[in-house]
């Protein structure tokens, strides 16, 4: 269990100045500076963006932080989600593998 | 260029040359109140040239060309050559322009606040705006709405009204002056064609800005149907209905993502024209 916990992806934030970050009435507009690329994001991915800092979080740690804010339903799919959107922005550069 | 004409529309200029005096000569007909480029230098150049050089005197055909082509830009007959002009400077416009953030939009003034309409060729948005220009209404374009990054503002960029098919005997019926018409396209790409003038105060008043109030997303031939149109849903529509939104980088964002925050949308469906114009009145007095 120690084993899998440990080989968990751990992701950080990338710089502040890189992303602007403009949240409309129903979802989140993001300008990633380097690449000139504009995204239309919807929950949880603010919200991951929020929690993660220049710290590297894996997925559970970042499930414990959101967790205390949100109603995230059963745990281990929560994790699941979370793990996938990490990757996911982590492909479109909008937070970085630690 | 052996023809040539130059001519101011809105804060843009264009140059346009032709081998052919017809599709000049008739511009300068429709374009006679357009003022000439400032310093006579034009932004945009716009040549129609014969395709091959022969083809000028057996069966002419006008090839489209420019600072900024298209490599499909179709060949057309020199009977078209008017609508070629047209289509050679909203290439240029739609290709080159950086000074403003360009949304495929039709646009009308009143009291210095206005009202944006974009939609898909066939969505009535030309001829809405054709009617209200009319209708007390300033006319400031039906191809192009041109947002500034830096004020948020509109700037007109009124061309010719570009009338289609049916769209052709409704506004005949209600302008008078048949000098404002060009004339008749028949069997072109998009059915029958014909260009009608703004009327001269919209044309005194091009290089006035608006404040955008209402953004209206219309739909001709369908019963009536009003339907608020969310920030999200309206910038995505509104970055695939702009040419240069990823031109202009962080500058588009910042403008493009203002205005959705601020400005009210509705997606409006009309079976006819006067329905269209009742549901304008309608959501624009809502807005006071």
């Amino acid at each position: 269990m120690r084993g899998a916990m440990t080989s968990l992806p751990h992701y950080r934030a990338i710089p502040a100045t890189d992303l602007v970050i403009r949240p409309l009435a129903d979802i989140t507009l993001l300008y990633h500076r380097p690449s000139g690329q504009t995204h239309m994001v919807a929950s949880p991915v603010p919200e991951i963006l929020a929690a993660l800092g220049a710290h590297p979080l894996d997925s559970h740690a970042i499930h414990a932080r959101l967790a205390t804010c949100y109603d995230l339903g059963d745990p281990d799919e929560a994790r699941a989600a979370i793990a996938t959107h990490l990757a996911e922005m982590a492909a479109l550069g909008l937070i970085r593998a630690a | 260029m052996k023809h040539r004409i130059a001519l101011t529309i809105g804060p843009a200029s264009f140059r346009i040359g032709a081998a052919w005096r017809a599709p000049v000569a008739r511009l300068a007909a429709l374009y006679h109140d357009y003022p000439a480029p400032p310093g006579g230098i034009a932004d945009f150049t716009v040549r129609l040239d014969p395709v091959r050089p022969w083809r000028r005197y057996i069966r002419p055909s006008i090839h489209i060309t420019g600072d900024h082509g298209l490599a499909d830009a179709a060949p057309m007959a020199l009977a078209h050559g008017l609508l070629a002009a047209e289509m050679g400077m909203n290439l240029q416009m739609a290709l080159g322009w950086r000074r403003h953030l360009l949304l495929h939009a039709a646009c009308v003034e009143k009291d210095g606040r206005a009202l944006l309409m974009t939609g898909e060729s066939g969505s009535g948005k030309s001829t809405l705006a054709a009617m209200l220009g009319e209708r007390g209404w300033r006319f400031m374009g039906d191809e192009f709405a041109l947002l500034d990054p830096a004020t948020g503002a509109v700037h007109a960029f009124p061309r010719l009204i570009s009338l289609k098919n049916s769209a052709i005997a409704a506004m005949e019926a209600q302008v008078a002056d048949a000098a404002r018409f060009g004339p008749l396209l028949r069997g072109t790409a998009k059915g029958d064609i014909r260009h009608l003038r703004p009327r001269a105060d919209a044309i005194a008043r091009m290089d006035r800005p608006a404040t955008p109030a209402l953004l209206l997303f219309p739909r001709y031939g369908q019963p009536v149907d009003i339907r608020p149109v969310d920030p999200g849903e309206c910038f995505m529509r509104l970055t695939q209905a702009s040419t240069n939104y990823t031109a202009l980088g962080e500058a588009g964002f910042d403008c493009l993502s203002r205005f959705v925050q601020t400005i009210p949308a509705q997606a409006i469906d009309f079976p006819d024209g006067n329905s269209a114009l009742a549901l304008v009145d309608d959501l624009w007095n809502a807005l006071r």
